[in-house]
This record gives structure tokens, sequence and C-alpha cells, in this order.
């Protein structure tokens, strides 16, 4: 199970500026429009509103961008109102991250495929950690696994996502690349929001936390929490780069909580080639670099086909593995 | 003295002409929003958001703009409650039980006035408890696992018995009501949907704002279409009168301790995330009617029946921040928004967070200190002015009414279906009102049965099935011991009062033969 | 009267929650307690405040004639399809006609009834729209 990250590679950034530079504008958007499938102030509306805000800062978009709020079923209302209702619309972009491919790849979405959306480009991602409270006795990770492997009922893990979502995926991963065979008997509890799993982990109501880098930075620079891994290929820059990989302790997990956009299946290739071109743009602006820098985003450059390759691939490994453990047949 | 010389830095960093004027808007746009039925808190703060990008403010000023939306949200929301009988946001509900029944008897500015001087006390008290305790009250915080949150909400509802109706049957239906349609969407904890009837729509589950707007005010203006023409019709009924618009010192004064009391409960309440403001307003109004009702006068006009829930409520909203600032846990809706304001911002919320932002958090600090006295100060001259709704013919007002709920919430949530439902919870308003099912209890239990059940499921999860753990520690069997009281102490002591109710009215019936 | 009904109205829904609790899957994993206990508890309570209902009865509420109820018939209908052409007319024509049926059946004389109805459609779309930026449902118009 690996959901590879390209990290920022010059290259890619270059070749993906040409076509930006180089394109005849075949297409601009009359009034550019973001849906947010959430309620206002989630990470979608975040996500819309920013990436935006700093486009038309850019001016890559000629005037501002509508942030529409769609709320309901996880993202589902969303998907189904731009494949039924809006297939053609040019000037319309989506909010989306790992939760919309989790989704799709468990059927959450009834009757939609990721197939039926085009996506454009990520805008950042945040790395998965597993941690534990500063004055626990576990010190590792594989002594983590090795105390679930021989009483699955002694820990109980909180995260901030329902059951099946992408905060208990990751668990379920690092578990699976430990060797622990039945992955169902991980005790995992759900919370509204890392946060106040977190709290509970300092309350010692829990034993371990799953949950992104970002919503624990604040504990980790007080010392309250010990992070035992972080789920990344390899080290982060930076102030975080003493939290070691997973990998290097001999458990092959990665898992990435990423963010970025899709737009409407019948969307003409001129107006998908400008969105491409502007999230390309957008990403390699140094505004945008500070954006991910203050929301705790790690690089993940991907546009175009590139992206569209990638959630095909994190959709089909959750799939895989939701299979394996039975969250769908 | 370090705390005065942080917070006097704090003054100093809000105290600019800019900030100044950003705070004042945010006073008038928060308690506009607060005021109008299907915009509360959150959805005021998430709103305006936008706005503060786009003016390209800092941190400090867009957070004082965005806290001076919260609080002015938090003083709106009682506006609609008394002048219409229809809560301006969750908070509010309670505000509505002896609000209106103020404005029936003529005291409308009277009962606007002392909520606003009662919101003051409550959010004022509950700033100085910001500064002087947050680092102590996170302990508190802590206190609460999964067993404890349940024992607490089993408390509120325990102890929600008599609060609204004289039936406590009824107000048991509504609370089973409210709880059952609060189970509907996906499960967190098993992942499978429950009672969605596979529709996608349902998924998320039932947005309380919805219920809250259907059950008080569609359901309102199905009552006013049943009355119409008739001789209920209140378009005809008198002019009813706005009264004085300052309470009177003695009005005041009755309702000091009650105001004190209750702005330290609902602090409490606000500090544990996951109780909230709702929670705070309801526990003070409970606990107040338990304590000082000797007449059962609460829920026919009673300013104390006013003052309770509006000191909690805001005093709440106070509690609130600490947990949100100090661990970076929101402990409600709105504080989640700004909790996700500061992170845009570039300031990590967190034990840190005073000692590596002290200019973000004092700044902060004294822009409540600073947004609380203005509202103060813009709220009272403006009872005169809000009054006047009472004026608009219910003709007029009442469609006005029904479609700002329409649009407040297809403005957040943008989905027809989201209205189908508000409809039907308002021609379910109609029928249980007509029934005389107290609406309140279904409110309560919509916005906090996942909560409930969640924290219950958590618990017994954590202790490998084990129900025992519900009981477990010293601070549930304090909570279930006052549930245990609060439930049946009413029973007993109820049966007294009304008897001794009883023979009072009989002597002054006996007196003026 | 009308309580009694109420009860059995109750007990029904009861069993009903019941029965859909009953028939909600089974998780690929499941907790300690499970999705369906809760919602038992719920039923339980409901049904037991139905059945005092049955017992104990509140004297009957004056319900409305039959012309009454059609007026609050007809407002649900226009409610309606209010939300359902939100979407296709656009903000201001549907709340127009709303506001305006509204309040000719709260007892506005028609032609007055309009004016409000406009008057008020407009004055909406211009706090909500133009002054707090919410997006509102776009019709073929473009407002």
């Amino acid at each position: 199970m690996t959901i590879t990250i390209r990290r920022g590679l010059v290259a890619a950034a270059l070749l993906g500026c040409a076509p930006g530079a180089l394109m005849a504008q075949d297409f601009t958007p009359e009034s550019p429009e973001c849906i947010a499938p959430a309620n206002p102030g989630g990470g979608w509306d975040f996500t819309c509103r920013q990436a935006g805000k700093t486009l038309q800062d850019l001016d890559l978009i000629p005037s501002t961008m509508q942030v529409v709020n769609l709320a309901g079923g996880g993202g589902g209302v969303a998907f189904a109102e731009v494949v039924n209702k809006r297939a053609d619309d040019n000037d319309l972009v989506v909010a989306a991250s790992s939760a919309t491919a989790t989704r799709l790849a468990q059927n959450a979405y009834p009757g939609n495929t990721m197939d039926q959306v085009r996506w454009l480009g990520s805008v950042g991602a945040d790395y998965g950690v597993i941690a534990v409270s500063a004055d626990s006795e576990v010190q590792d990770l594989p002594q983590l696994m090795e105390m679930i492997k021989s009483d699955p009922t002694s820990v109980s893990i909180g995260g901030g996502s329902a059951v099946g979502g992408w905060d208990h995926l990751k668990v379920l991963i690092a578990a699976q690349e430990a060797g622990i065979e039945e992955v169902r008997g991980v005790k995992y509890i759900a919370f509204d929001g890392g946060g106040e799993a977190v709290t509970q982990l300092l309350a010692g109501s829990l034993q371990a936390f799953t949950g992104d880098l970002s919503e624990s930075t604040g504990f980790i620079e007080s010392g309250d929490i010990r992070v035992l891994a972080v789920l990344a290929p390899e080290r982060l820059e930076g102030e975080y780069s003493d939290i070691p990989t997973a990998k290097e302790q001999g458990i092959d997990a990665v898992g990435a909580n990423w963010r970025g956009f899709y737009g409407p299946g019948e969307m003409s290739d001129a107006a998908y080639d400008y969105w491409v071109s502007a999230l390309d743009q957008l990403y390699a602006s140094d505004e945008w670099k500070a954006i991910m820098e203050s929301n705790g985003l790690a690089p993940l450059d991907l546009q175009g086909e590139e992206f569209q390759a990638f959630v095909q691939e994190s959709v089909s490994e959750i799939t895989e593995l939701s299979k394996e453990i039975g969250i769908i047949q | 003295m370090d705390l005065l010389a942080s917070l006097g830095d704090g003054f100093a960093v809000a105290l600019t002409f800019q900030n100044i004027g950003l705070a004042l808007m945010g006073c008038f746009l928060g308690t506009i929003m607060g005021a109008l039925p299907g915009l509360g808190p959150s959805n005021g703060v998430a709103i305006l958001i936008p706005l503060a990008f786009t003016l390209g403010l800092g941190a400090t000023p867009s957070l004082i703009l965005l806290t001076s939306v919260y609080y002015g949200a938090m003083y709106g929301g009682r506006i609609s409650s008394i002048l219409l009988n229809i809560p301006g946001d969750e908070p509010a509900m309670m505000t509505c039980l002896d609000g209106y029944p103020m404005a029936r008897n003529g005291r409308a500015g009277e009962a606007l006035a002392l909520s606003g001087v009662a919101s003051f006390v409550g959010a004022f008290f509950a700033t100085w408890g910001l500064v002087l305790l947050a680092p102590q009250l996170v302990k508190v915080a802590l206190l609460f696992g999964p067993a404890e949150y349940f024992a607490l909400f089993a408390l509120a509802f325990m102890t929600l018995g008599g609060v609204s109706s004289t039936n406590q049957a009824k107000s048991a239906f509504a609370a089973a009501l409210g709880l059952g349609l609060a189970m509907v969407g996906v499960d967190t904890q098993t992942g499978v949907p429950r009672f969605t009837f596979g529709e996608v729509h349902l998924y998320d589950g039932i947005d309380f704002l919805v219920a809250i707007v259907g059950l008080f005010a569609l359901s309102e203006v199905f009552i006013f279409l049943e009355h119409r023409g008739t001789d209920k019709d209140a378009s005809t009924a008198p002019k009813l009168a706005i009264g004085r618009i300052v309470p009177s010192w003695g009005v005041l004064k009755s309702c000091t301790p009650t105001m004190l009391r209750t702005t330290v409960l609902g602090f409490i309440a606000g500090v544990l995330p996951g109780a909230g403001a709702s929670l705070g307003s309801f526990i003070s109004y409970s606990m107040e009617k338990k304590l000082v009702d000797r007449n059962g006068t609460f829920g026919t006009g009673d300013p104390r029946g006013v003052a309770a829930p509006e000191a909690g409520n805001n005093a709440a909203a106070g509690g609130a921040l600490v947990p949100m600032l100090a661990l970076g846990v929101p402990g409600s809706g709105t504080t989640a928004v700004l909790l996700a304001v500061l992170l845009s911002l570039n300031i990590t919320p967190g034990p840190l967070l005073f000692t590596q932002n002290p200019d973000v958090v004092w700044g902060l600090i004294a822009a409540l200190f600073i947004g609380n006295v203005m509202l103060l100060a813009m709220n009272i001259p403006m009872v005169g002015l809000f009054v006047r709704v009472l004026m608009v013919p219910p003709r007029i007002l009442m469609p006005v009414v029904a479609m700002v709920s329409f649009v407040g919430i297809y403005g957040i949530s943008g989905s027809s279906f989201d209205l189908m439902v508000m409809i039907g919870f308002g021609v379910m308003g109609w029928v249980l009102r007509k029934l005389d099912v107290p609406l309140v209890p279904v409110i309560l239990g919509t916005l906090l049965g996942n909560a409930m059940e969640v924290n219950m499921r958590r618990a017994v999860t954590i202790a490998d099935g084990d129900y025992s753990v519900l009981f477990g520690s010293w601070l549930t069997l304090v909570l279930w011991a006052i549930a245990i009281v609060g439930f049946v102490l009413p029973i007993f002591v109820g049966g007294v009062v009304k008897a001794r109710m009883r023979g009072a009215a009989q002597r002054e019936a006996a007196q003026t033969d | 009267m009308s309580d009694r009904i109420f009860g059995g109205i109750g007990l029904m829904l009861a069993l009903l929650y019941v029965w859909r609790a009953a028939i909600i899957p089974d998780s690929f994993m499941s907790d300690a307690v499970g999705p369906r206990a809760f919602p038992y508890g719920i039923a339980a309570v409901l049904a037991l405040s139905s059945v005092f209902f049955l017992l104990k009865p509140d004297p009957a509420p004056e319900w409305p004639r039959a012309g009454r109820l059609a007026e609050i018939g007809f407002a649900v209908l226009v409610m309606i399809a209010y939300a359902q052409l939100l979407p296709e007319v656009g903000f201001l024509i549907a709340t127009a006609f709303a506001s305006a049926y509204l309040t000719w059946r709260l007892g506005s004389p028609p032609l007055q009834s309009v004016l409000i109805g406009a008057g008020t459609s407009i004055g909406i779309y211009v706090i909500f729209r133009l002054i707090l930026g919410l997006s509102l449902a776009k019709g073929p118009f473009g407002f």
C-alpha cells in the first residue's frame, strides 16, 4: 500500500508551466465558480476560498471566484449535482480531498464513480501521523503494533474521521504492514475532528491518536504528545525533520491527505487545459507556498493527466484495502 | 501583575482606529445575523470570512472582526426570540420561554434591555474568566472523558421535566422525538447509514438549524394562517404596548443573583468542548427555575427567566474560547470556524499559543472586552428600534420571516432538499403546538442526541463492553447524583408547590370575594 | 380525544422506529454497543410516553375547521413549490411569488400583496446577496 507522492519536482513544475505560458487563451471563464461540498468553514470551503482568492490575486482568473456551498452526503450531493446537472459547465471547479477518493472507493456516493468527472490538480497534501501522549511508555511504532498484536483490546486509538474514513484507514494500513492479520480487531474510536481526539488522548481515555500532521502541530511543539511515526515516504523537511517515518521503522505505510479540485465530466478540452494550467501556476506561486506553509500542507504537485492517474491509483488502492478489511464486498 | 501588563499590551494592539471600526462593523453585522432566523453565530462568522480575506486584513484585525461577529450574533439571537417567539439561533431558544410572554405582556422593551444587560454580564465575566483561568480550566476539560460527557448529557435530559411544559410525558415524548431525529445519518462509530431511507442528502444527518427554523418559524406562519379572520386573529388584536425601554432598578436587582449564578454555570458549560452554548443556556434556565421559581412564574414572562439563559449562553460563548485557544479544540460550531480562521492565518492554537503569539491572544481578549462594551452601548439605544418590529402588521411580517428562513437555510447549504425537510418540520411543529407538546426538548434532542449516543458508545467500547464504566469515576457519580435529584425532586416538590399554589389561589379568591 | 389519537400515532411511530432500527445493516466492524441499542432506548421512551397519553389524555385542543386546514395545506404546497422551483427560476422571481402569496393569504389586498412580495424579495436579495455575499439560487436570468 503506497500512495506515492511526487515531491515538488522542479522538472515537473517547469514542464507544467510551459503550456500555461505558451498556450493561447482559447478559453476564459466568464464567471468562475467553485463548489465547496460542505458548509462554510470546513476544509473544502477553505480550499475553494483560498485558491479562489489567490487565483484572482495572480490574475489567473478574470473575476472573483464565486464560492457556492453545496453540503450533504459527505460531498456526494455536490458530486451528483455536477454529474447530473452541470456536466458541461466550463466555469466550474469543485474542491476535493482524500475523503472524496475514500468515499468514491467505498461506493459511498451511490451510483457515482470517479470517471464521471475530470480531475484537475492538487494544491498540497497533509501527511498522517500516529502519536501517543508524552507520558506513555510506548516509544516507537513497532512497539505500539506489538501491543495491538498481543492484545487488541488494550489499545484504543482515536481519530477525527468516522469508522472507515481516512484517519481510520491510515491505522489499518500501518497495522497491515506491521503484520497484524485481523485488522478489524484494532480498536478505533471515532471523534468529531482530530482536536477532540487529541484531548481525549491527553485526558487518558485513549492510548494512541491517528490524524494529520497539521492538526497535531500545536501539541507536538508543546511536548504534550509524542509522534511515533509520520506516514510520509521520507522524512519531512524543516522543523519536523526529527520525526521518524513509519517506513524507516520497518512498517511501509504511507498516507497523505491531499487537497485538490475536479471539474465536470463534459468540460471542454480548452477549459480543462485552462484550469489545469491555472492550478499549475497557482501552485508555483510564492503566494500559494506561503498559504501551504501556514496551513501545514506538504508539497504535492500534480496537475492534469498526472493528477487523474494519481486519484485513479489512490481510489483503486483504497478499494482494495476496503475489500480486504470488509468495508465493501 | 504580568496578566494586567499583557492585557494592557492587548489593548494597545486592539485600540487602533481600524480595529475599533472593524469591531463596530462586526458587532453590528453579528447582531443582525444573530437576529435573523436561520443564520446563527457559526454561519455568521463563516459568511464573513471572505470579507476578512477580501479586505486583506492581518491576523489580529481579522480575529477582531470575526469574534465581534461571534459575540454580536450571541447578543442578536435573543431579539427574534423575544419579539417573535422564533429563536434567531439555537442558544437563544431558551430565551423564548419567558422573553416572548414578557413581550406579550407589554414589556418587550424591558425584556430586550434586560437581556442585553444579562448578555453583557455573562460575556464580561466570562472574558475575565478566560484571562485569569484559561490554563487551569484546561485541566477541567481534561477531566471529562466519554463517560463523563454521557452523564452530563443525561443530566440535561433528566432535568428537562417541567422546564417547558406542564405535562412531563409530553416533554419526554418531545425529547425522544428529537433524539430519534438526531440518529438519522451515517453512524460514525460503525460507518453504516441509519434511518436514511437510502437518501444521500440524509447521510450527514439533519442540520439542527433546519429543524429549529422549521419548528419555530414556519409553524408560527401556519398558526397565523390558521387564526386569520377568527377571534384569535393577532392582526386585529389591540396593538401591543412596547412598555418602558429601560428596566427598573428593582427588576435589575432581582435578576442580579440569577445573572451571576448562570454566568458561572454557562462559562463552565462553555469550557467543556462538546457541551457548548446551547447546553449552557439550557442548564442555566433549568437550574434557575429550580432555585428561584417559587411561585411558578417562570414561563409566563418572569424577567429572571430572560436573564438566566442570556447570561448563561453568552458566558458559554466566552468559555468556549478557552479550549479553542488553549487546546485547539473547538467547543462549538462557531469556535470550529474560528479555529479554521486561526489556522489559515498561520496561528496554531494549542498549549503554546499564549507564549508564542501573545500579541494575538491578548489583542483578541482586549477586542472581546471592547466588543462587549460596544454591544451593550449599541443594544440598549437600539431597543427602541427593535421593538418597532412589533408594529409591522403580521400579514407583512410573517411572510418576511418565512422567506428569510428559507433564504438562510438555502444560502448555507444550497440544497432544496433541506428546504423540504424544513417544511416538514414546520408542519410537525404546528401539530405539536396544537397538542401542547413543547418544542424546546425536540431541538435539544436533535442538538445533543448524537453527542450523547456517541460518548456512551465510546466509553463502553474503550472499556471493552463493560457498561459499569458509565458510573466509573467520581465525576460521573456526581453528575448522575445531580441528574437523579433533578429528576426526582420535581415529582415530590412539584406536588407540594402545586398544592400550596392552589391554597394561595383559594385564599386570594376568598379575599376578593 | 386528540391526545388518544396522538398516543396511538406515537406508539406506531415507536414501532416503526424499532423496525427501521432493526434493519440497520451490520457493519464490517462493530463497537461494543452497536448502532441499534440507542435507537431502541429512544423507541422505548416514545412508546412509554405514548401509552401515558392513551391513559391520561389532556383536554383536546381546538382544531381548525376544514377551510382553515385547507389554507394551511395550500401554504405548505406553495412552500414546497417554492423549494422545488427556486433553483429553476432563480431567487428573485420565486421569492416574490411565494411571499406575495403568503402576504395575500394573511389578509393583504391582492395588489398590495404583489408589491409587498416584490419588495420582500428585493430587500432580502440586497441584504443576503449583495451585502452578506451568500450564494442564492441563480435562475436563467442570473438572479
